[in-house]
């Protein structure tokens, strides 16, 4: 069946970074695509992971009562206003994470190994690490099939220096939170402007036309590849071959992409100015400028699946814009110091405020019957709880968004004891009908499902 | 070195007190004296004499049924030790630092010890000699710094790499790793990218659109002083820019203020083109009345308080090509050039302790080009003369009948550097194709970047391969290419792509002739792009990179800013590359008299009499800080956050400098804890010795701590101190394992410098594993102890040991696929 396209296309220009200029409404562009599912009413649920190092100062994130009259502690204030669609999960741990007999120390890069994929991180500093496939992955190997890129990696402040990154555990752990395969581990990317040249491509023209040229050209280059790789494949040997493999599946994914992207190619897109190459000075302007690179690809549906690495854990990053110069690291390990919990507060309250920035963003967005806000499912928090212990139970985790009608927020949850995180990712799964039979430690899904 | 194939991670654990006694070896330095004197030396020379050794002292533990620390040395003969290699390394290992038997029980006298070791040397040697096996590096994809590398040396043209590419992981300590260098989805995309828009500014592509790029300075800087030399004299803060403007045309320069925002003083802003001034810009006012009313100076909100800087806007017209821009304040005092004697930390502009910073700068943005038709002379086709053109268009057609033969010549050009190989027809007829799909209804330079675009995103520009001789027989070891051999030279020594002359010695079949391997081997380290050997190679080696990362702690450092921060790094690569072009001898990089310092440095250092940014050399005139071992980076980096760290030190000693690094911790052990605040303090030292008084840690900290110990003069950023934290005096001796007492590092500087040839072995080692971009395996060793050997006779010098790398067995071959 055959759209005819009718509705007016709406230009607005998204300025600088960190600004809060209001994005287009996608929807008025939606008749233009091609396909009918994609113009239906069908809610298009987003999964969305941000991720925050070094836990949180639990008594000042925790709710005192559960249920839907919870009141918020100061952590978590800055996102209040979005109560009615948000969920605080409490009580959930993260065994996976736990330090094994005969593991070295590393206990971030366990933390981090494990967060998404629900695996023991093998201990290693060496090329062989080992984890498992992120449950953001396995949510993109479904939802990713209908957009231009399947998922999206992105993160700040990752570690880019010699060694391994934390005791026993090499950088791939602490570096990514996601893997496609167990060994696997999926960069992310930092660049804002790398960020927006994978979206939208270095054309400076969303002209169709310009576009398509753009594709034509894509693929000339890919055959090209193709062919070469086939010739060389003649003569080198397995190793080699693998290596080349994996240059010959990015192929197969950059071809895919441009299908994808032909049948997309009289979508409007949203004109914006591409962000400035290098990186914004200050921490603020980073993290929002990345937040607008999130809002953007789930805008114009070019992914339904985000990661983002706030910072990561071991990081050094300081705050003196709100009185913390301490390195985040060390102050982590605050020893109970009421001045240290104090600043390790202000910090987390800090990356809240910024998580209500991306909130309010995707709530002015309008898709399909209520904003990007409603649509999506965002996963907020940490894979330790007290950082000074490096604890993996009662982990601090936030659920944003309610995809859809898929979540009900307004409520704080608390689950029975030793219930698995991974039991939290059964549930999301199943709500993004992904449903999969067992992930990593989980028991089940999880047994407050019924209030979600 | 024994360590980098023996998996001692996954081991550890298994078993307790005794598997580490047994596994971990004591340093080269280190031997235990302890011997039995009721044993004589086995009067051997012939192999069963050695059997005998082996049975009676290490049979006991390493059989079939104990098989203590995994290895059995039942079944391994004497008399073949080629067969089994890897165990026998490792027995080497052992006999040469007399590390095994474990103490107290019986051991061989020394004279033993050394003629065991002496003979099964040799014959390792003559076993790897008669059945070589060098080792088969996998596909090799660029990284980061050779993608760059090999783009300006292909098309003089010098990119931004962290802009464009990811940074790559790092396996065996350098990032140049081939079984870690793959591909991960998403990185295709990228390299397509990347290529266009090489091309694009190669080409100075008319089409190319304004973009901006932004500059931000950290918030770490100091910017009271001025930052280089490459600023003005005068100059206070700023940054200088290396950049590429693509095309002529007119730019806009914006700044972006942070600091007092312009309330307190009135300031003259110096921007400078190539060292010319292109503006001089007035912002900020002294501060009114009604000012000081509306805001407390404390409670400025920094983050907002940029009205000031709104006009900050130079619009000019820049030519094509790379130029530096520079922006700073003008000093406005008459003050003396140089380091104020004292300030406030940096950080305490935000901390409500009512002082506000300086006005300084938060970052430019080069927006451009717009206008290409700014210049006088030019008109809008004229991109301007760029180095990348030059470098492209050996030949221009004038006529459209050229075009044939011109284009002919520029890819095969391209290509053959591109690929490091002669160009093939079909090489030229696919990159042709992409020309024709350029040129059909545009411009020549058109089809050119189009063509070019294609070249460096072919899997044979992006990969290292080597291929296996058609006659070669599965598994056995053969003599590389000279074009293949080239390539690993110039990945080697420039970390890029070979240049013509090398290209040419190899396509005339020469350049595996020992004579003519070495005339280029030192032609290239005498040329300036083995400059990155010491960025690449000596950074990495020395753990200088995590300098980006460190953060000793603002509280204990308050002067630690990002200028200290290069300037130590700076320090540590100006003295490497100072022995490295004088081809000293690499023992020197321990005892050197003299060092690399500028003002700010030689102040932290406590030297007087040095004045301004500019680096010069040093003499040391008492023996403190000589060498890298009293290099404020290293000291730095092997520091934690609040305070130094002993263990840290020495490990890093052991790891970098004596090839024997200790075992990881066995699990569970807590870290030591940190004093808490306001309990009498003891020192690290104390509570270090309480730590070695458990038997599980004591046999590696041993090894570490004292070596750590020596080097307690330098706090956790280097500076010299005669008391710790807590007010006590420093205590640098120690007692390593072997008995032998030091009294500081002068001492022990003596004793690892008496040890050279395990310290030779280490370098030799690392640069081995740097250039064939894999892990050492045991049947490596007899190649690096013949590197050692024959750079003896030449005073272990730099070149000798690159030269003995290049010579290798493991660089010269490869193993064909089995």
């Amino acid at each position: 069946m055959i759209i005819t396209k009718k509705s007016l296309p709406r230009r607005t220009v998204l300025r600088g970074l960190g600004s809060a200029v209001a994005l287009p409404l996608l929807d008025s562009m939606v008749p233009a695509l091609t396909a009918l599912e994609r113009t239906s009413a069908a809610s298009k649920p987003r999964l969305g992971v941000v991720y925050v190092p070094h836990g949180a100062v639990m008594s000042n994130w925790t709710p005192p009562s559960e249920g839907r009259g919870f009141e918020f502690k100061r952590i978590l204030q800055p996102v209040a206003k979005f109560r009615d669609r948000l969920t605080i999960v409490s009580g959930l741990d993260h065994a996976p994470a736990a330090q094994l007999p005969g593991d070295p120390a590393g206990g971030h890069g366990r933390i981090t190994g494990a967060f998404l994929t629900g695996v023991h991180a093998k201990p290693t500093e060496g090329a062989d690490f080992e984890a498992g496939k992120s449950v953001d992955q396995i949510a993109a190997d479904r939802l990713g099939q209908r957009t231009q890129l399947a998922s999206l990696e992105l993160g700040i402040g990752l570690p880019e220096f010699g060694g391994a990154c934390d005791a026993g555990f090499s950088c791939a752990y602490i570096s990514t939170l996601c893997w496609s395969t167990p060994t696997s581990p999926l960069p992310m990317e930092s660049r804002p402007r790398a960020v927006f040249e994978r979206l939208f491509g270095d054309g400076t023209s969303t002209d169709p036309g310009a576009r398509q040229t753009r594709l034509n050209e894509d693929r000339s280059i890919l055959d090209a590849v193709s062919e070469k790789v086939k010739r060389l494949r003649k003569d080198l040997g397995s190793r080699d071959l693998a290596k080349l493999d994996e240059y010959f599946s990015a192929v197969r994914d950059v071809e895919r992409r441009i299908l994808r992207a032909e049948a997309d190619v009289e979508t409007e897109l949203p004109v914006v100015d591409r962000p400035a190459a290098g990186v914004p000075a200050s921490f603020e302007d980073y993290v929002k400028v990345m937040f607008d690179m999130q809002v953007l690809a789930y805008q114009a549906d070019l992914t339904r699946v985000i990661t983002f690495l706030m910072t990561p854990e071991l990081t050094a990053q300081t705050y003196p814009e709100i009185g913390v110069p301490d390195p985040h690291h060390a102050l982590s390990h605050h020893e109970n110091n009421p001045e240290s919990l104090e600043k390790l507060t202000k910090v987390g309250q800090y990356h809240a405020t910024l998580l209500s920035y991306y909130l309010e963003k995707l709530d002015g967005i309008e898709d399909g019957e209520g904003s990007l806000l409603d649509q999506a499912m965002i996963l907020y928090g940490s894979g330790m709880s007290n950082s000074n212990l490096h604890n993996i139970q009662n982990l601090p985790i936030l659920l944003a968004g309610q995809g859809g009608g898929r979540l009900r927020g307004g409520q704080h949850i608390r689950c029975a004891d030793e219930t698995p995180l991974t039991n939290l990712f059964m549930t999301l799964l199943n709500k993004l009908d992904v449903p999969v039979e067992s992930f990593g430690d989980s028991t089940g899904h999880l047994a407050e499902v019924s209030h979600l | 070195m024994i360590g980098s194939f023996m998996d001692r991670g996954r081991l550890a654990g298994i078993l307790g007190v005794v598997f580490l006694l047994s596994l971990s070896s004591p340093s080269r330095l280190m031997a235990n004296p302890q011997q039995d004197g009721a044993v004589t030396a086995t009067s051997v020379d012939d192999p069963s004499g050695y059997r005998d050794v082996v049975r009676r002292y290490c049979a006991g533990c390493h059989n079939d049924r104990l098989r203590t620390g995994n290895l059995s040395l039942a079944s391994v003969s004497v008399a073949n030790v080629g067969e089994h290699a890897d165990v026998w390394e490792r027995v080497l290992d052992k006999l040469q630092t007399q590390s095994m038997p474990p103490p107290g029980r019986p051991r061989p006298d020394s004279d033993t010890y050394d003629r065991f070791a002496g003979w099964l040397e040799v014959a390792l040697d003559e076993a790897s000699s008669a059945n070589p096996n060098p080792g088969r590096p996998t596909a090799h994809r660029l990284n980061r710094l050779e993608y760059v590398n090999a783009i300006r040396d292909l098309l003089d043209l010098n990119i931004d790499g962290e802009g464009l590419l990811p940074a790559d992981d790092i396996a065996f300590g350098f990032d140049n790793n081939a079984d870690i260098l793959t591909v991960a989805p998403g990185m295709l995309e990228r390299y397509m990218q990347t290529a266009r828009t090489i091309s694009r500014l190669a080409l100075g592509d008319p089409a190319i659109q304004a973009d901006t790029v932004r500059y931000a300075v950290s918030s770490l800087l100091t910017q009271d002083e001025r930052m280089g030399e490459e600023f003005p004299f005068g100059a206070r803060g700023g940054i200088a820019i290396q950049h590429h403007f693509p095309r002529d045309g007119e730019y806009f320069i914006r700044l972006r203020l942070r600091g007092n925002g312009g309330r307190n003083e009135p300031q003259e802003i110096d921007v400078r083109l190539d060292d010319e001034r292109v503006a001089l810009l007035r912002v900020g006012r002294w501060p009114t009345a009604e000012d000081k009313n509306a805001v407390p100076a404390g409670a400025l909100d920094l983050r907002t308080n940029r009205s000031s800087d709104d006009s900050l806007e130079v619009r000019l017209p820049i030519r094509a090509g790379e130029h530096r821009l520079s922006v700073s304040f003008q000093k406005r005092t008459s003050v003396t050039e140089g380091v104020a004697p004292s300030r406030l930390p940096i950080w305490t502009f935000s901390t409500g302790r009512g002082f506000v910073e300086r006005m300084a700068l938060d970052s430019v943005e080069i927006d451009g080009p717009y206008a290409t038709n700014a210049f006088v002379d030019g008109n809008s086709d004229e991109v301007g003369e760029l180095a990348s053109r030059r470098r492209i268009f050996s030949c221009y057609p004038e006529f459209s009948e050229e075009e044939e033969s011109c284009v002919d010549e520029i890819l095969r050009r391209l290509l053959r550097r591109a690929f490091r190989r002669p160009a093939t027809d079909l090489d030229v007829a696919v990159a042709l194709g992409f020309y024709r799909e350029g040129r059909a209804g545009r411009t020549f330079d058109a089809g050119i970047q189009r063509g070019l675009e294609s070249i460096i995103v072919d899997p044979e520009f992006l990969f290292r391969l080597e291929r296996d001789p058609v006659d070669v027989l599965p598994a056995t070891a053969y003599r590389l290419s000279d074009l293949e051999l080239a390539s690993r030279l110039s990945f080697f020594i420039w970390s890029s792509i070979p240049d013509d002359e090398l290209f040419s010695v190899a396509v005339a079949g020469r350049l595996h002739e020992p004579v003519v391997l070495e005339e280029q081997v030192r032609r290239m380290l005498i040329d300036e792009r083995s400059q990155v050997l010491v960025r690449s190679f000596g950074a990495q080696w020395l753990h200088l990179r995590r300098m980006r990362t460190v953060t000793p702690d603002v509280n204990a450092f308050p002067a630690f800013d990002d200028n200290l921060r290069t300037d130590l790094v700076r320090e540590t690569e100006l003295f490497l590359e100072n022995e490295l072009r004088n081809d000293e001898s690499v023992v020197n990089l321990l005892t050197a008299d003299y060092t690399f310092v500028n003002e700010r440095l030689a102040r932290h250092y406590g030297l007087s009499g040095v004045y301004g940014p500019r680096f010069r050399r040093v003499e040391w005139d008492d023996a403190r800080r000589r060498g890298l071992l009293g290099h404020g980076s290293i000291l730095t980096v092997t520091s934690l956050a609040t305070r130094t760290s002993p263990v840290v030190r020495g490990k890093w000693i052991l790891e970098n400098i004596l090839g024997t690094p200790p075992p990881p911790p066995p699990p569970d052990v807590p870290d030591l804890p940190e004093p808490v605040r306001g309990a009498s303090s003891r020192s690290v030292r104390e509570r270090l010795e309480e730590h070695r008084a458990n038997p599980v840690c004591s046999n590696c900290h041993a090894r570490m701590d004292p070596l750590g110990f020596a080097l307690e003069h330098f706090d956790a950023v280097g500076q010299w101190r005669e008391v710790t934290d807590g007010n006590v005096p420093i205590d640098p001796s120690g007692v390593l394992p072997n008995g032998t007492a030091f009294g500081g590092l002068p001492e022990l500087r003596d004793v690892l410098v008496g040890r050279k040839k395990a310290f030779v072995t280490t370098v030799s080692e690392k640069l081995l594993t740097y250039a064939l971009g894999r892990g050492l395996e045991y049947f490596d060793q007899p190649a690096v102890r013949r590197i050692v050997r024959e750079a003896e006779a030449d005073e272990y010098r730099w070149s000798a040991l690159v030269l003995g790398v290049t010579r290798s067995m493991p660089f010269r071959m490869r193993r064909a696929e089995p």
